[in-house]
């Protein structure tokens, strides 16, 4: 079972270069999802659309880290929480960090013991 | 024929992936009788099918030539012999077909099913004729016009449990034969006749044991009986048993059959192969005492568990053996020191009665008569001289055996003053020179002066010398007898040589004995107590000096004697500072008499220079006054009569009588003056004459002197209290009784003389008397209480507080005890008490003391009056058999050693009312393990001088008390796993007196012994639960699963409950637990019946109500198994739907994680076979996620005088307490916890089970697998009702280890495998992702990408581990699960 992952290439409505990924992201296809993002190279913003991602790790944080200089990230409520404790949020603009999902806590907010 | 259909329809008729459905897809039948599979009649191709998609062993026979057709699960059981498909029977099995034949020609005639239980079939499978036991049952098939074709057989091997049981019945024959033999010999024949009976599993066996005087082995027993193998002419010899013997370490031979004939089969066709030579071993840390051999059937290969099995007879058989070697020994220890007590007491309390009658009626009369006939004839005074010289000898005994009753007593009242020693010696030796020359021996004194004065009490010393010398004389015939002394290296060495007839060495440990005489063959006097020497030892020993003892027969003997010099080693109170006595000439007369009478008569010494009998003898006193008194002599002895009358005569008017109630009637008649009467006598004793006479007004006044042989110590206070004026014991002089009766006569006549009166009663004490003020001041005592307590007249008067109070700061205990007597004495003024006192000397005196207060007739002063008698010994008596008694009991109760241990400190504690009583076992060389009274402590906690003091222990030798200082004592003593010390916290400055060490030593030998005793309970008890484990049979439990089962604790015994867990296709899982009712062997078979039964009915798919239905008519046919109580389940593990059905068996318990409890009540009905045909009920509970299932026999919470619903309860709450604890780590927490104090009365056996159970899951070294892992782990996390955000950080933290396992740990090994394991508790799981390559230790500025990997484990896990290590590397999470 290999992981599945959707990478398309679009422009919002404000004509911003926009990548919306879907899928899992993990080390078996960060390469893939590294290509898709250093693509442009012209300094142009990159949104890079993570809404429909179910599951990253640190491969996938590496990718995103590696690209900082030109990109913004949007979110969804099930990897927040990986996304805020990476600090990514502190380098570039990253949507849909702070609403923690109804009843669900947002990053840390699991309790271990 | 065709395949044309193709290998679909063949798929059809043997589906599966089996081995056995491709075998059968491949064969040719078309070439076969059988033919084309497509052909055969329908009930052939079900039975086929059935066959092939089973999971337990089946088989087919079709034919007239039972052609045979088998599944996987039979392979096994079917040997060498596969493959064998479609082969006729009898062609397959040749060995059988004897006893399987007609069983399948009946069926195929008769179409009738049969049954066959436990059947016996030698195979030859394995290239040997092999024992082999079976249950199954031949069903007919039909062809589809009805006729029976062929046969259909579900079997089971039961060859294990048949024989396991057999095995445990041996094992507890043995067992029972503990505490029969009496002899080492006799538990070896008792053995071999167990083992002659377990002929099947033992055909032969042999048992040898140590000679002790060349370590040889010799045979001792054999089974059976008279059996005599022969080695084989040209073999490599017989049994390897003194090897064996001498390595300690069993041999195994597998070429039997070539070193013997004739060795017996135990039954079975063939001869024994193999056997074993076995070490029986010995009591702990000593050797082997013999060795076993036991042949091992050919029926069964010698396997492991034979193999342990034959190790278990050994170690059975060695227990029987040594248990009578104990027993012989002790038995003789036993037997001797009862002979030596008897011989003592008989001894002691005998001489008084017996001697001194005698005594004083030959003493009293010959002194009278040396004096009156000084003139007579000489051989008259020749009589009178034998007569005397006896009297002395006689003299001498009494005193001798009073001197040992003195040191036993610790009354021995020693005065050691510094004298010349050389000069002392040589005046004691010149005593002899006559006797010695007489004898015509050389005797040779060098007795040269020593360079400093030796501290001796001269009576003693006078004793030794004077022993020694009449020993030397007594047993020499020729030659000489030589004295020396001289000082050597600070001490003074007397030896005392003769050339006389030696000693044999044999006797020579026995010389210094007791009582012991040695059987010479020559001496000059067959006379001679035994005691002589031994006294010479005792009162050497009181100097602080050795003596020993060197001889040789024929050549000679020399006592060597060595006293120190100095004061050191004697006690200071009795150091007097200068020499003031001279030896009393009259002590040696004695022995120099005795002496000379073992010689010829020699005229010239007689009428030597021997003394007088003194100067107080003076003739009959004469009364004041005109007329003599009258008085009235009672004795029944008319010797004694006769004595008394004629020494009373001269001055008195006396009349006789021959009784006490002719004594009464005399005196009624006319009151005499003064009554003198025995105390023992018929009709009416002296006592009850006294209480007569008192009786009445007209004899009330007439005082009686009462005469006893009776030294008893209540005698005189009787006599007195019942209200004799005066007591007199026999042996008493002339002068003496005279002096009383002129005494009483006088007081008679002169009442008012309280003073003379209280001295003359108080002097005639036996007893220890005393008389105190009201203030308690003691202002009066007498001899014996001096004696008693080492304080005399002299250092009257005694002020609270007595010098014999027990301090309190020495021992608290007996100075409170003292001081509740004095309270009662000062304010009460009459009582009794028994109380500890110390004596002047230093040691405890145990005393019964009765007081009673009286006035003063002259100045009406109240004064209290009181006795004490010496109970020394008998205290300590009852204080050893009371604590002896009470440890006893504790450890009687043990069922453990641990237990034992514990009750056993628990009895010494009270014994000496200790702080606490620790005990320490060193098994290596690190810290003990300590057991302690007290509150639990380590070793590294207790305080430093307690563990300084317990570790001192270490190196001692056992059963030695040893005590360091006041406040506590130690000692140590054999345990089977070590060496054990105990220590006595006293917790206060108390003394440990002698007595207490000897107590302490008694009952540490004791406690060993209870120890020993409770290490075979808990070898028993291994060995039991090593068997019911071979009854269970091995079961792998599935994973998620936790099991116990533990046999009965009291009486140690094996039952009839059990656990079983039956994987079943798909996730579903068959639970059973069952108790069948009873116990012993009869219970354990029927469970593995039942337990057989129920397993081959969960794999047919049986659900659980249909499983007991079914069960139901099984259990009517098998004994002992009606009645049997069963949960039955079937579970799955995906969905957590559990099906069950009860049979009368005790509910479930599920703890739910958010702490409900929830019993499984419903889906019941009666026990098994109770009313069988009766559908039973079933119902079903859907288990939560991370709920806990607990499943049980009433044994764990079935208590007397307590509802099984409480213990429900009980058992309900420990589950729900430990739902957060591994479920492994769980069933050890309740089989301990429910527990009651003595361990469980009834077997237990309980089963664990947590929904979901553990994910595992392995897989290769390769990010493509990461989505795989990813997806089980989310379908398992949301089984544990885990939330999604849960969820997703789970996954994430464990995916940066899965990726870190793929990226670091298999850097150089791509692909290498990676375990995932997750497991679910009640509040939370553990993750564990195991590689088997190297972690790279994590460098964030390296490699900051896999730095955040961990940063992200770490931050979405509570508790991460990582453990490198050289078989790879473990990462270990922990993560709570929130409600």
């Amino acid at each position: 079972m290999t992981t599945p992952l959707t990478l398309a290439h679009t422009r919002r409505t404000d004509g911003t270069p926009a990548l919306i990924v879907g899928g899992e992201i993990d080390m078996s296809n960060a390469g893939e999802f590294a290509a898709a993002l250093s693509g442009t190279g012209d300094g142009t913003v990159l949104v890079v659309d993570l809404t429909d991602v179910g599951y990253i790790d640190s491969a996938g944080l590496t990718v995103l880290f590696d690209n900082t200089g030109h990109i913004e990230v949007v979110a969804n409520p099930l990897i927040a929480p990986v996304l805020a404790i990476s600090g990514l949020g502190d380098l570039i603009t990253v949507h849909g960090l702070d609403a923690g999902p109804d009843g669900g806590p947002a990053a840390g907010g699991l309790t271990t013991g | 024929m065709s395949q044309a259909d193709g290998p679909g329809s063949m798929e059809l008729l043997f589906p599966g992936p089996s081995e056995m459905a491709r075998r059968m897809r491949a064969h040719p039948w078309a070439d076969t009788p059988m033919g084309d599979p497509r052909t055969w009649p329908t009930s052939l191709r079900t039975a086929c099918r059935i066959c092939l998609t089973s999971r337990f062993p089946m088989i087919v026979w079709w034919g007239p030539e039972l052609r045979f057709m088998y599944n996987d699960a039979y392979l096994p059981l079917l040997g060498s012999k596969h493959p064998a498909l479609a082969k006729p029977g009898p062609e397959i099995w040749p060995e059988i077909w004897p006893t399987v034949g007609p069983m399948l020609d009946s069926v195929m005639a008769s179409g009738e099913a049969t049954w066959s239980e436990d059947l016996l079939l030698p195979m030859n499978r394995h290239g040997y004729l092999e024992e082999t036991y079976w249950t199954y049952s031949y069903s007919p098939l039909h062809d589809d016009d009805g006729t029976v074709r062929g046969v259909f057989t579900a079997v089971s091997d039961t060859t294990q449990r048949v024989i396991g049981e057999r095995r445990l019945a041996v094992l507890q024959d043995l067992g029972a034969q503990a505490g029969r033999a009496r002899s080492a010999a006799e538990a070896c024949r008792l053995a071999c006749r167990v083992l002659e009976r377990a002929g099947a599993d033992v055909p032969y066996a042999a048992i040898y044991l140590r000679r002790p005087e060349d370590d040889e082995p010799v045979l001792a027993a054999v089974a059976p009986e008279g059996a005599e193998p022969a080695p084989l002419p040209d073999a490599p010899g017989g049994w390897p048993v003194a090897e064996v013997l001498r390595a300690e370490r069993p041999v195994t031979l597998t070429d039997v059959a070539g070193r013997f004939a004739g060795l017996p089969t135990g039954g079975w066709r063939n001869g024994p192969t193999q056997a074993m030579v076995l070490p029986l071993a010995g009591e702990i840390g000593s050797r082997a005492i013999g060795t076993i051999v036991l042949a091992a059937a050919a029926g069964r290969a010698l396997d492991e568990p034979y193999e342990s099995f034959l190790a278990l007879v050994a170690r059975q058989t060695a227990a029987l053996v040594n248990a009578a070697m104990a027993y012989q020994l002790q038995q003789r220890r036993v037997e001797e020191l009862a002979e030596l007590d008897r011989a003592k007491t008989a001894f002691f309390s005998n001489i008084s009665h017996e001697f001194r009658t005698p005594l004083t009626l030959i003493m009293g009369p010959v002194g009278e008569l040396r004096t009156a006939l000084a003139d007579a004839d000489p051989q008259v005074r020749e009589d009178l001289e034998v007569v005397h010289r006896n009297g002395l000898r006689l003299g001498k005994l009494v005193n001798t055996l009073l001197d040992f009753s003195r040191i036993e007593a610790g009354r021995m009242q020693a005065r050691y003053e510094p004298v010349d020693l050389a000069a002392v010696t040589a005046e004691l030796a010149s005593v002899f020179r006559s006797a010695i020359d007489r004898a015509g021996l050389e005797f040779e004194v060098d007795c040269p002066p020593l360079p400093e004065p030796v501290h001796i009490d001269r009576g003693m010393w006078e004793k030794v010398v004077l022993n020694l010398l009449s020993n030397a004389l007594k047993f020499t015939f020729d030659g000489s007898v030589r004295v020396t002394l001289r000082a050597d290296g600070g001490q003074a060495v007397l030896t005392i040589a003769d050339t006389g007839i030696g000693i044999a060495a044999a006797e020579l440990p026995r010389l210094f004995e007791r009582f012991h005489r040695i059987e010479s063959a020559r001496s000059r006097s067959n006379e001679g107590s035994g005691i002589g020497l031994a006294l010479v030892r005792e009162l050497i020993t009181l100097h602080g000096g050795t003596i020993d003892a060197v001889s040789e027969p024929d050549r000679g003997t020399v006592f060597t004697v060595r006293l120190p010099f100095g004061t050191g080693h004697l006690p200071a109170e009795a150091v007097v500072r200068s020499g003031s006595g001279e030896t009393s000439p009259a002590g040696t007369e004695p022995f120099v008499e005795e002496a000379l009478r073992w010689l010829p008569a020699d005229p010239a010494v007689e009428g030597a220079d021997v003394p007088g009998p003194g100067p107080g003898f003076a003739g009959p006193w004469p009364v004041d006054g005109g007329t003599p008194a009258r008085v009235l002599v009672a004795d029944d002895n008319a010797d004694m009569r006769d004595y008394l009358a004629r020494l009373l005569r001269p001055a008195y008017q006396v009349s006789v009588v021959g009784d006490g109630r002719t004594a009464l009637e005399a005196a009624r008649a006319e009151p005499p003056d003064l009554v003198v009467s025995d105390v023992m006598m018929p009709r009416l004793d002296g006592l009850q004459l006294v209480a007569a006479l008192r009786a009445e007004p007209r004899t009330a006044g007439v005082p009686v002197l009462l005469l006893s042989a009776r030294a008893g110590q209540e005698a005189s206070i009787e006599g007195l209290e019942a209200g004799a004026d005066d007591y007199l014991v026999k042996p008493f002089s002339a002068a003496e009784l005279l002096a009383r009766v002129r005494a009483n006569v006088e007081l008679a006549r002169m009442r008012g003389h309280h003073a003379r009166w209280r001295d003359a009663l108080i002097d005639s004490l036996q007893e220890a008397f005393f008389v105190c003020e009201e203030d308690g001041t003691v202002i009066e005592v007498n001899a014996a209480f001096a004696e008693i307590l080492g304080y005399g007249a002299d250092g009257l008067p005694y002020t609270p507080v007595y010098p014999w109070w027990p301090a309190e700061t020495d021992d608290p205990e007996a100075h409170r005890m003292v001081g509740d007597t004095f309270t009662r004495l000062v304010e009460v003024g009459r009582g009794t008490a028994t109380v500890p006192l110390t004596h002047r000397a230093g040691h405890r005196v145990w005393v019964a003391v009765s007081f009673n207060d009286v006035t003063d007739p002259e100045n009406g002063r109240r004064l209290v009056v009181g006795t004490l008698r010496d109970v020394t010994a008998e205290h300590y008596a009852v204080q050893r058999e009371s604590a002896l008694a009470a440890l006893s009991v504790r450890l009687s109760q043990a069922g453990s050693r641990t237990e034992a241990l514990h009750e056993a400190l628990a009895a010494l504690r009270e014994v000496w009312r200790a702080r606490q009583v620790l005990a320490a076992r060193w098994s290596g060389d690190g810290r003990p393990a300590l057991a302690t009274t007290g509150p639990d402590t380590g070793w590294e906690d207790l305080p430093a001088g307690l563990r300084d003091s317990v570790a001192g222990l270490r190196d001692k030798p056992p059963l030695r008390p040893v005590v360091t200082g006041p406040g506590g004592a130690g000692i140590t003593l054999e345990h089977p796993d070590g060496l054990l010390g105990v220590w006595i916290d006293l917790g206060q400055n108390r003394p440990f007196t002698a007595e207490d060490q000897t107590l302490l030593a008694l009952l540490a030998g004791h406690l060993g012994q209870g120890l020993h005793r409770a290490h075979q309970i808990d070898r028993q008890r291994e060995t039991a639960v090593a068997l019911q484990r071979a009854i269970l049979g091995p079961v792998d439990l599935p994973d998620g699963f936790a099991a116990r089962y533990e046999p009965a604790s009291r009486p140690l015994e094996v039952g009839g409950d059990w656990y079983d867990i039956v994987p079943l296709p798909g996730d579903r899982i068959g639970i059973v637990v069952g108790d069948c009712v009873g116990r012993g062997l009869p219970a354990a078979a029927a469970m593995g019946q039942l337990r057989s039964a129920c397993r081959a009915l969960l794999l047919q798919e049986a659900g659980p109500a249909q499983v007991l239905t079914a069960l139901d008519r099984f259990a009517a046919l098998v004994p002992g198994a009606r009645y049997t109580t069963v949960f039955c389940g079937v579970l799955d593990t995906a969905t957590g739907r559990l099906a069950y059905a009860s049979a009368g068996h005790p509910p479930g318990i599920v703890a739910e994680a958010d702490g409900g409890l929830r019993l499984l009540t419903e889906g019941r009905s009666t026990p098994l076979a109770v009313q069988p045909g009766r559908p039973r009920p079933e119902s079903s509970y859907d288990m939560p996620a991370r709920a806990t299932l607990l499943l049980y026999t009433d044994g764990l919470v079935e208590r007397r005088r307590r509802s099984l619903m409480a213990g429900i309860g009980e058992a309900g709450a420990a589950v729900q307490h430990g739902r957060g604890t591994p479920l492994e780590d769980l069933a050890g927490e309740l089989m301990s916890r429910l527990a009651p104090p003595g361990g469980y009365d009834d077997d237990v056996a309980l089963l664990l089970y947590r929904q979901p159970p553990p994910l595992e899951v392995a897989f290769p070294a390769e990010s493509g697998q990461l989505a795989g892992v990813r997806s089980a782990l989310r379908d398992w996390l949301a089984r544990c009702g885990a939330t999604p955000w849960t969820i997703q950080n789970v996954l994430v933290a464990a995916g940066e280890a899965c990726a870190n396992a793929i990226e670091h740990g298999h850097r150089d090994d791509r692909g290498g495998p990676v375990r995932l394991r997750a497991v679910v508790t009640g509040g939370g799981l553990r993750l564990t992702v195991t590689d088997t390559g190297r972690w790279k230790t994590p460098r964030p500025e390296a490699n900051p990408h896999r730095g955040r990997g961990v940063m992200l484990m770490r931050a979405l896990a509570g508790e991460v581990t990582i453990e490198p290590g050289a078989a790879g590397t473990i990462v270990d999470m922990r993560i709570r699960i929130p409600r």
